[in-house]
């Protein structure tokens, strides 16, 4: 499955992926719009924070909405979705985001956008093993 | 000696901890918030069920030790019906 | 592979007995901030169907769900309606906040009606997706009123802006089809199966008086009809005597802003924190995403709570059999279920391919809806029943018919002490030999019940029934009976042993429906935590938690996310009863209703409370109506308080023995059991005699617990009818 790989060490913080994600996705710069995002820690480290794309998610929606795509990518129907922001919740890593503009939540969907632009070459699109497959999945 | 929830009394013994006089007690509830002369006894530290570990509650931590005359509380924390 | 399977044969043999007998045309508007402003009123005498407003006044003083109930109720009855008269009502309504997505448990509803058991008003929680998608569909409640001369279904078509009534003469009556027919006939699409949900009971309803109400909910999963139930009190039996098989609504469209509330961001703040809560805390505290309600079943045991043979002890060595991993062996999938989107408590469990051993369903795999902590302590522990197995068998047969699990498990297990003390025998009970223990003798009681023959009818009957018919017609001696027959106003206790809890001897006693815990459950607050030691300590918890939980059961809402789960810092930042309230989640709750409603003057917990203070206290004075609510009726079987019998003291003598000297000052040396047994007697009793004096003090009500026309002025509810009524009884 395709993935958005970060890479802490060459991260430089200047938060032009959540730019560039935001606006792609939403027409706006707005960081509190991008399914990515960058936190300076302290002690010169640096999280990104980004979907993984294990699939948890996959079995807490009550409405089906979300499944996986042909590259394995874990994508939201919103004409499904009911906004009930579970995933939200229950994402481990906290990469499920969501904004009060919209009754639908949003994440990463390896479009690749924000790894163009990164200038310091700290993401990227990678293949990588498929996650295990969900009890949603197998009952389909 | 020990009173327990103001209710109980439980010979007290050398080494005697929390665990002991919740088995003393007959309480296996497994969540239960203590306090001994009305300080809380901090929690088990636990993980989250994801990778962000949290710090802060859980059940009462059972190696604390007691000493003769303490008062302790036990609270179970239980939701019920 | 989905069970059971709607045939297209079946189908069109269903249509073809469809005969469209009333048609209600209305515009579907949106709802607005929480409500959708009028109520549905159905008449299957005379085939009336018609839409009520709901106007300011109505939401002030009833807010939603049981108090719509009961305000619609209460105007649709006279003080000499029967359950079996055509003016008594099935009504249902889930409140403001029913319907909400992001936070979890907000799909419930209020059932009510006259009561076939009790003959007052009852209310019963129920949850499924039937009270939010009414609402969607443009009604606040239904009320289904008069008795169809055939069987008929009443149909709300939300989307389309429609209600028919319609015969249905070829549907099962009974729910594992009825249900999975109402999906079929009115759901094509996966979106639109999960758009429909019904009203179903049974054919064990119409044989007795314990009938229950199934709510459904589509699973998308496992693609079949899910089944919650409104037990509680006999509205089942009601609904099957108005010949009506099932109500259905059916809307689609379901977002997370369909409630149009005032402030969605709060709603998704304070959702979206509450999912994450339960993410990192329910794993650590009753696991109910894994367990359900049965995580229950063990601690009561462990506590000496759990009711067995007829409440007379509170645990047995042979419990484990029906603790929880007993019945997740059941469970398919692992994904655990919540009854309305976004519940991430999700304490429904769902068991597929169920093997049935006896009944009309003898060799089928079924799909049955995981036991609730009630079903198992009441016909599992409470019967002696120690068999996983025939616990759930006796679940799905009782969800298919309509029988409470609660009125059943109870009702039997005194019947089982009526056979086992020889009160009853097996000419009596035409061969069944009801011994505690004895799992296929309760299975055939449930099918004489669906069948309507044999011994089971009267077990259906309910215990107050079966005590008359005992003493009348066995010459049994009516004061035993009456101490062991664990009724209250009519109505089966629910599963907890109450002998060590005066608060919880209260919290059953005094409940306005009759002896449900929904009210109060305060067991290990006072029995175990000590917490409430004072008579004016319990009366502060018997005012406080029962005015409490009544918001739920007004705003479409579950409790089991108020204290089934607490955040991390809660008995940290709160001590004693304070942090038993959970203020946190109290704070989620003002805030939700806030923000769904737009309401400045509701801003603390305090406001919740009075809010609630005004349904109940109504309720007090529908049941004063009905010719109850007074002190006489709030008295308890001595069962319910301590030892009636002398092996029942001898079983826990050292207890008993240490409270005769500390708690009433009586020296127990020298003294046989009967004298020490009926000692402790005259203890207790007294004690409740002063809880209930305490609990009238502090409610606001008379000695003879009538709500003080001042109390009534004073929560605003002095309707004239309520006036004439409360100076009737001064």
């Amino acid at each position: 499955m395709k993935i958005l790989v970060t890479n802490e060490d060459l991260c430089v913080a200047c938060y032009l992926c959540e730019e560039v994600c935001s606006h792609a996705w939403f027409k706006q710069v707005n960081r509190s719009k991008s399914s990515i995002r960058i936190t300076a820690l302290g002690n010169a480290e640096i999280g990104m924070a980004v979907c993984s794309q294990c699939g948890e998610c996959i079995d807490v929606c009550p409405t089906g909405a979300i499944s996986r795509d042909k590259i394995g990518v874990v994508r939201i129907d919103k004409k499904l979705c009911v906004g009930c922001l579970s995933c939200v919740g229950f994402c481990p890593t906290l990469t499920m985001y969501y904004h009060d503009d919209y009754v639908e939540p949003f994440k990463c969907i390896s479009c690749g956008i924000c790894a163009k632009e990164c200038p310091a070459g700290a993401l990227s699109i990678e293949t990588v093993e498929d996650a295990p497959v969900t009890v949603t999945e197998r009952r389909k | 000696m020990i009173r327990v929830n103001d209710r109980w009394d439980i010979p007290w013994h050398e080494g005697m901890t929390v665990g002991d006089v919740l088995a003393a007690c007959g309480f296996t509830h497994h969540y239960v918030a203590v306090s001994i002369n009305g300080k809380l006894v901090p929690p088990v530290p636990h993980a989250s069920g994801g990778p962000v570990p949290h710090a802060s509650g859980g059940p009462a931590q059972h190696t604390q030790p007691v000493a003769d005359g303490d008062h302790i509380q036990v609270i179970h924390i239980i939701g019920g019906g | 592979m989905p069970a059971p399977l709607i045939t297209p044969q079946r189908m069109e043999a269903l249509k073809a007995g469809h005969q469209v007998l009333a048609e209600f045309h209305y515009e579907p508007r949106p709802v607005d901030k929480g409500y959708a402003g009028q109520t549905l009123y159905v008449n299957v005498s005379d085939n009336t169907i018609a839409a009520k407003p709901v106007d300011d006044r109505m939401k002030h003083t009833f807010t939603g769900g049981r108090g719509f109930d009961l305000w619609l109720l209460w105007n649709a009855v006279t003080g000499k309606t029967r359950w079996d008269s055509s003016e008594n009502e099935v009504v249902i309504s889930a409140g403001p906040i029913g319907g909400t997505t992001q936070y979890p448990g907000t799909g419930k509803s209020i059932a009510a009606a006259i009561s076939p058991l009790t003959g007052t008003v009852v209310d019963s929680n129920v949850g499924g997706y039937f009270g939010p998608l009414l609402k969607f569909a443009g009604f606040d409640a239904i009320e289904v009123q008069g008795i169809a001369d055939r069987e008929v279904i009443v149909f709300v078509d939300g989307n389309a802006g429609l209600v028919q009534i319609m015969t249905a003469p070829e549907e099962s009556v009974n729910t594992y089809e009825l249900a999975e027919e109402m999906v079929a006939l009115f759901g094509k699409t996966p979106e639109e199966k999960r758009g429909v949900s019904s009203v179903t009971s049974g054919v064990g309803a119409g044989h007795s008086l314990i009938g229950c109400l199934n709510l459904s909910f589509y699973d998308i999963r496992r693609q079949v009809a899910r089944l919650k139930q409104a037990g509680r009190g006999g509205i089942g039996t009601v609904l099957r005597h108005k010949k009506v098989k099932a109500v259905v609504v059916k809307w689609v469209g379901l977002k997370g802003d369909s409630l149009h509330p005032d402030d969605l961001p709060t709603m998704q703040q304070v959702g979206a924190k509450m999912h994450r809560e339960i993410y990192e805390r329910d794993p650590i505290m009753f696991t109910m995403r894994y367990d359900g309600t049965n995580h229950l079943t063990k601690v009561m045991n462990d506590y000496d709570i759990l009711p067995v043979h007829n409440f007379q002890y509170g645990a047995h060595p042979e419990a484990v059999k029906i603790y929880s991993p007993e019945f997740v062996k059941f469970f398919s999938l692992g994904i655990p279920d919540g009854c309305w989107y976004g519940c991430t408590l999700a304490c429904a469990k769902c068991a597929e391919g169920f093997e049935i051993y006896t009944g009309p369903h003898k060799g089928e795999r079924v799909t049955v809806d995981g036991p609730e902590y009630e079903t198992v302590a009441g016909i599992g522990a409470n019967c002696g029943i120690w068999d996983a197995h025939a616990v759930l068998e006796a679940n799905f047969y009782c969800d298919t018919y309509g029988i409470d699990t609660i009125s059943f498990g109870t009702g039997l297990a005194f019947a089982m002490e009526c056979y086992e003390a020889g009160i009853l025998n097996k000419q009596i009970t035409g061969g069944l030999e009801l011994n505690f223990g004895n799992a296929g003798a309760m299975l055939e009681v449930l099918h004489q019940i669906g069948r309507g023959e044999g011994f089971g009818v009267t077990v259906g009957q309910g215990i107050r029934r079966m005590k008359q018919i005992f003493a009348e017609q066995v010459g049994a001696d009516p004061k035993f009976l009456q101490d062991i027959g664990m009724e209250c106003k009519g109505l089966e206790y629910s599963e907890y042993v109450t002998k060590e809890s005066l608060a919880q001897q209260g919290g059953y006693g005094l409940a306005n429906k009759g002896p449900q815990h929904d009210e109060a459950w305060l067991i290990f607050m006072d029995a175990v935590n000590n917490q409430i030691p004072t008579f004016e300590d319990k009366a502060e918890a018997l005012h406080y938690f029962p005015m409490w939980r009544t918001f739920f059961g007004l705003n479409g809402l579950c409790k089991l996310p108020w204290n089934d789960v607490e955040p991390a810092a809660n008995r940290v930042d709160y001590k004693g009863i304070q942090a038993a309230k959970v203020p946190e989640h109290v704070q989620n709750y003002v805030d939700l209703f806030r923000a769904i409603t737009g309401r400045t003057d509701i801003q603390t917990g305090e406001d919740l409370v009075a809010m609630s203070e005004k349904v109940y206290n109504f309720q007090r004075l529908f049941n004063l109506k009905m010719g109850y609510g007074t002190r006489e009726h709030d008295a308890i079987p001595y069962r319910s308080v301590g030892p009636v019998t002398n092996k029942e003291y001898e079983s826990r003598a050292e207890r008993y023995d240490k409270q005769l000297r500390e708690l009433a000052g009586i020296d127990p040396d020298g003294m046989t059991t009967d004298q020490k047994r009926l000692a402790l007697r005259r203890y207790r009793e007294d004690q409740y005699e002063k809880l209930v004096d305490a609990v009238y003090k502090r409610r606001g009500w008379n000695e003879q617990g009538i709500p003080t026309l001042q109390k009534v002025r004073e929560l605003g509810i002095d309707y004239p009818d309520v006036v004439t009524l409360v100076e009737k009884h001064s």
